[in-house]
């Protein structure tokens, strides 16, 4: 690994800590100090405005039915969500947001807007297209990779087969 | 047709309403009298809402209307005019 391939490996996991470091002070020292970063990110997934269903708000977050029922049976504990059976078919809970839920998630929303503006305001709109752009691509990429371990069973030999494309790809060059 | 019922009238008519909505609802969240606010007022610097307080009243407004106000329209509201034209904008639109 060279130099700027070392920095780049710091900095993506540095990134990644300090802002779930800053969610969770912000959570915190913050309104809603009663909530942990999983379950506002619960609420977020739910969203302020419709209901939704448990398996939809279960795919969102990428967690199974059964863990979202601990996280939701705490938030309805806690005031922030309620549950409420689908009029049209029985079977089918819906979840929504409380009064409470809806100024808890819109309060966050603009924890990560704030962040967002602070770390765009230094540059140019030239500046800030290129930067968008720059972590636009990191995302995808990083959005193929996760997509390879979807479904797979062995998640050790998708290790194996990403790393070796990568091997790949850098011979290649 | 008479000059009151010209459009412009009625659109002003509408615009007052939401104006007295706004102003009875903040009034009432915050404990205010209706002689302390104006059309001019600062919602942030004059009321002194944090923005606990100001999320808490859109959410309020948002319910009252069944409309939807992006964040980024709130950013842009400092007086009781510009949140009163926001929101007038808004049903107008729906």
């Amino acid at each position: 690994m060279n130099d700027r391939e070392q920095n780049m490996a710091e900095t993506l996991v540095s990134i990644f800590e300090k802002v779930l470091v800053a969610e969770e002070k912000s959570l915190q020292k913050g309104y809603f100090s009663n909530l942990s970063l999983a379950e506002m990110h619960t609420l977020d997934a739910i969203g302020p405005y419709e209901s939704r269903t448990m398996t939809e708000t279960a795919q969102i977050l990428g967690i199974t039915v059964g863990t979202l029922t601990v996280s939701v049976d705490r938030l309805v504990k806690k005031g922030f969500v309620e549950r409420r059976r689908d009029e049209e078919d029985r079977r089918v809970v819906r979840i929504s947001l409380t009064r409470d839920g809806k100024l808890a998630a819109r309060m966050h929303g603009k924890f990560h807007k704030v962040l967002a503006k602070h770390i765009l305001e230094p540059y140019t709109e030239d500046e800030q297209e290129l930067l968008l752009g720059l972590v636009h691509e990191v995302d995808d990429y990083l959005n193929t990779q996760v997509a390879r371990y979807d479904n797979k069973d062995n998640i050790r030999q998708t290790a194996k087969d990403v790393a070796k494309d990568v091997r790949r790809r850098k011979n290649d060059d | 047709m008479t000059d009151a019922d010209s459009p412009r009238e009625r659109m002003e008519d509408k615009k007052d309403q939401v104006y007295e909505d706004l102003l009875n609802m903040i009034t009432e969240e915050f404990g205010l009298s209706p002689t302390d606010v104006n059309p001019e007022l600062d919602i942030r610097e004059d009321l002194q809402f944090d923005s606990l307080q100001l999320y808490s009243f859109i959410i309020n407004v948002e319910e009252a209307y069944d409309i939807r106000i992006a964040d980024e329209l709130i950013d842009q509201v400092h007086t009781m005019n510009d949140l009163v034209d926001m929101v007038y904008d808004i049903i107008n639109k729906s």
